[in-house]
């Protein structure tokens, strides 16, 4: 277990309504999450207090053992977990791409070799090696988010929370930030974490949980989450177009799989019903 | 519209100067200045003229950044020359003497001068500062010049840091203005129009945005 | 009837020096009146480039944009009148937003091109019953508004120009399907009411499936196909070649083909595949 919240609830003053409602989740290490739900839900407060820049006003978040609302262990807590925002601007500091990858082992105060060592190994694992010197004003919005990450990595986090980072990108840039995340959990075991309504993306993690104002109401495999369709539309979420097609024929009394996210998969599926497969 | 302001950037490269350390180029420019300010005889001229040259040679940046640096200048110095031609007023013949118009010799000599200090001033600044050294080795300059103020507990690292952030920021505030500029003017925003007060007025819809968003 | 027209367009920075770059080389299109054209294509495409076209904010180096038949750029000076004919909503708009209320702000527009008090308010109105707004949004500052409000209220600043083209940047850019849903059903309902003329620049298939009526594909500050939706999406592999994508359905469609089990893929809609699907097993039943 790496992060473990316990009845968390969050509001940001006393007198405003709880954004977050009675909050239970284990996050195990080397997993890779995705938390879904409408804007407005509550998913980005609970990703600040997992990783605690946000403290809960009731409950207790735990990141690797550490107690989140002791002052003390923010520190430690902020060089283990680290977090990539959704404006790929607000999170460069530097003009120059490797600059701004240092940035933070720098303030840490080590050794020059050991940060350019660092460096390099965050920009080459982003693949952004080649851009070590560039300008960062000129990158394009994927090319940011993914430097961001580097300059994460260079602290050597062992878990990364991504809130909503795909958001302000194309979809080429949304590609390529969810391969980076894929890569970053499979090959170097780093937690990932990812906040996103694009449902496309959470097909790729290996659990969903779901929100709606406030609080969880569903946890499971992609296949298992989008069976649920119309749990899904009910709490203003989409869910893939072949899905949507397999479940209203569902509706009209054909006999369909359920949970069915991929146009291949899909095909198999029209292949047993027009082969004659009528309930 | 603020496009290709090249203001604070910095263009990686190889050059003598590129390599130079930085509290050394912080140091030249120094004495830089005050020569280019104080250059009164032609002589003078001519010899801070050739220095600023050779820096441009030394830093081997592109002759089209340098002249981008220098556009946004062409009011002031089109207007320093004006002033100085007409103005300048001497013991000597005028040259042109045409009803109110008056041009001295040494009113070309002046606003001659004027112009290339004024040019050499911002080149050099920018050569031997901004274009060549990156942001952090500036400010890892300055902070280590001003180390000593450290003793009288001056925060100089925070100081340094803060400069390098609102460094780096200063090409995406830019973008952003332009941003904003555009949005309104397709709102029908008139900017050009009017007396000062209005025009004034009219900046309201983008200095108010433009700060929401560095908040 | 030809609502606006870009003939001959190209747009060319850098002219006669080594940096030469068209952002927009030699560009033909035309938009019908009360139609909605769905503007795809990469970053460096030219797309925006286009969006800043329509309404007279960048000068073409080549070419004339006819408004109605006319040129925009014939006087220049009048140049506010085509942008209160012509709206350009930009990407995330609601960094524009500045007035003490979303009421004033929304009538910001409308103020510049010199409407009576009365018929400024009657504007705010439609624009704001047309984005969804309630007469509480409406008194709030627009600072306090959540992300898909604010996107809201920009969309109704312009909007309450009524103008007769409306081009859109990735409206709907960032929000969760039901804001997308709002917003874009709330800009069809607007043409509807008023023959307006539509551009929506998008990076979803599956929203210009729904949504438009004409797919204009830019590549490389090209033309790169130009149709009515289903001719565009008929041509699926064209789309890959230029590593566009298309909706999962035709996704679906392409690889049903491909087996023999239907015999074309010019579905794009779930509405329509789910029919398509039916026909083809009571066809299979009854064979």
């Amino acid at each position: 277990m790496f992060i473990e919240a316990k009845g968390v609830g969050f509001s940001y003053s006393p007198e405003d309504e709880r954004v977050l409602n009675g909050i239970d989740i284990n996050i195990e290490k080397g997993s890779y999450t995705a938390i879904l739900g409408h804007n407005g839900c509550g998913k980005s407060t609970l990703a600040k207090l997992l990783c605690g820049i946000l403290l809960p006003t009731e409950g207790k978040v735990y990141v690797d053992g550490l107690d989140t609302l002791d002052e003390e262990n923010s520190f430690e807590i902020r060089k283990k977990c680290g977090m990539v925002f959704q404006n790929p601007d607000n999170q460069l500091v530097a003009s120059v791409v490797e600059e701004d990858v240092a940035f933070a082992p720098e303030n840490l105060g080590l050794p020059r070799e050991e940060i350019r060592r660092r460096v390099d190994k965050a920009l080459e694992t982003v693949g952004m090696t080649d851009y070590a010197k560039h300008a960062t004003y000129k990158l394009s919005g994927g090319q940011k988010q993914r430097i961001a990450i580097a300059g994460i990595l260079a602290m050597s986090p062992e878990c990364i929370i991504f809130d909503e980072a795909t958001a302000m990108l194309d979809p080429t840039g949304r590609k390529d930030l969810v391969s980076a995340m894929k890569r970053l959990n499979r090959e170097i075991g780093i937690t990932v974490v990812t906040i996103t309504h694009y449902m496309n993306e959470a097909v790729e993690a290996d659990r969903i949980i779901v929100m709606n104002q406030g609080s969880i109401i569903a946890d499971g495999t992609p296949e298992e989450i989008f069976s649920e369709v119309e749990k899904l539309h009910s709490v203003s979420l989409a869910v893939p177009q072949v899905t949507e097609l397999l479940y209203q024929l569902e509706k009209d009394g054909y006999k369909t799989k359920r949970g069915v996210l991929h146009a291949m998969d899909a095909a198999d599926e029209m292949m047993k019903l027009i082969g004659g497969g009528r309930k | 519209m603020l496009k290709d302001v090249t203001f604070g950037q910095y263009y990686p490269g190889n050059s003598l100067l590129h390599k130079t350390d930085p509290r050394i180029k912080m140091i030249i420019l120094i004495e830089y200045l005050v020569i280019v300010l104080a250059a009164t005889t032609e002589i003078a001229a001519l010899v801070s003229l050739s220095f600023t040259l050779f820096l441009i040679t030394v830093s081997g940046i592109r002759f089209s950044v340098l002249i981008k640096s220098v556009k946004p200048l062409i009011f002031v110095l089109v207007f320093t020359a004006v002033i100085n031609l007409f103005f300048t007023k001497a013991d000597t013949r005028p040259l042109v003497d045409f009803y109110f118009i008056t041009i001295y010799k040494e009113g070309i000599k002046t606003a001659v001068m004027m112009l290339l200090r004024l040019v050499s001033l911002v080149l050099g600044t920018s050569v031997l500062i901004s274009f060549t050294t990156s942001p952090l080795e500036l400010t890892d300059a300055i902070e280590s010049l001003l180390s000593p103020l450290k003793a009288i507990k001056v925060p100089v690292h925070e100081f340094a840091m803060m400069m390098s952030i609102a460094l780096r920021f200063i090409p995406t505030l830019i973008e952003e203005t332009n941003k904003i500029i555009s949005a309104q003017k397709a709102r029908c925003a008139d900017f050009e129009s009017g007396n000062i007060l209005k025009r004034v007025k009219s900046l309201i819809p983008i200095l108010i945005p433009l700060f929401v968003s560095s908040i | 009837m030809t609502a606006l027209e870009l003939k001959n367009i190209s747009v060319i920075y850098g002219e006669n020096t080594p940096f030469r770059k068209a952002a927009l080389n030699n560009i033909n299109v035309s938009f019908e009146k009360g139609s909605i054209t769905g503007i795809i294509g990469h970053t460096g495409s030219g797309k925006s480039t286009l969006a800043s076209l329509t309404n007279g904010l960048l000068k073409p180096t080549e070419g004339e944009i006819l408004l109605y038949g006319e040129n925009i750029w014939d006087k220049p000076k009048e140049m506010v009148k085509v942008r209160s004919r012509v709206g350009l909503v930009f990407q995330y708009p609601e960094y524009q937003l500045f007035d003490e209320t979303v009421e004033s702000d929304i009538a910001f527009g409308p103020k510049n091109i010199g409407l009576s008090e009365e018929e400024i308010k009657e504007r705010v109105r439609l624009a704001s019953e047309f984005c969804g707004l309630t007469q509480k949004e409406l008194r709030r500052s627009p600072f306090e508004l959540s992300g898909g409000q604010k996107r809201r209220a920009a969309i109704a600043g312009v909007i309450a120009m009524m103008p007769e083209v409306l081009v859109l940047d990735e409206p709907a850019a960032g929000l969760d399907p039901k804001g997308k849903e709002e917003i874009l059903s709330g800009l069809v309902e607007y043409k509807n009411a008023y023959g307006a003329t539509l551009l929506i620049i998008s990076h979803s298939m599956e929203d210009i499936a729904r949504y438009a009526d004409n797919i204009l594909v830019m590549k490389q500050g090209e033309v790169y196909m130009q149709g009515n939706v289903e001719e565009i999406f008929m041509q699926a592999e064209k789309l890959f070649d230029a590593n566009l994508d298309v909706p999962q359905i035709t996704k679906l469609f392409i690889e049903l083909k491909k087996r023999n089990l239907c015999r074309s893929n010019d579905v794009y809609t779930v509405g329509y595949a789910k029919k398509e699907i039916e026909k083809l097993i009571k066809d299979s039943e009854n064979a």
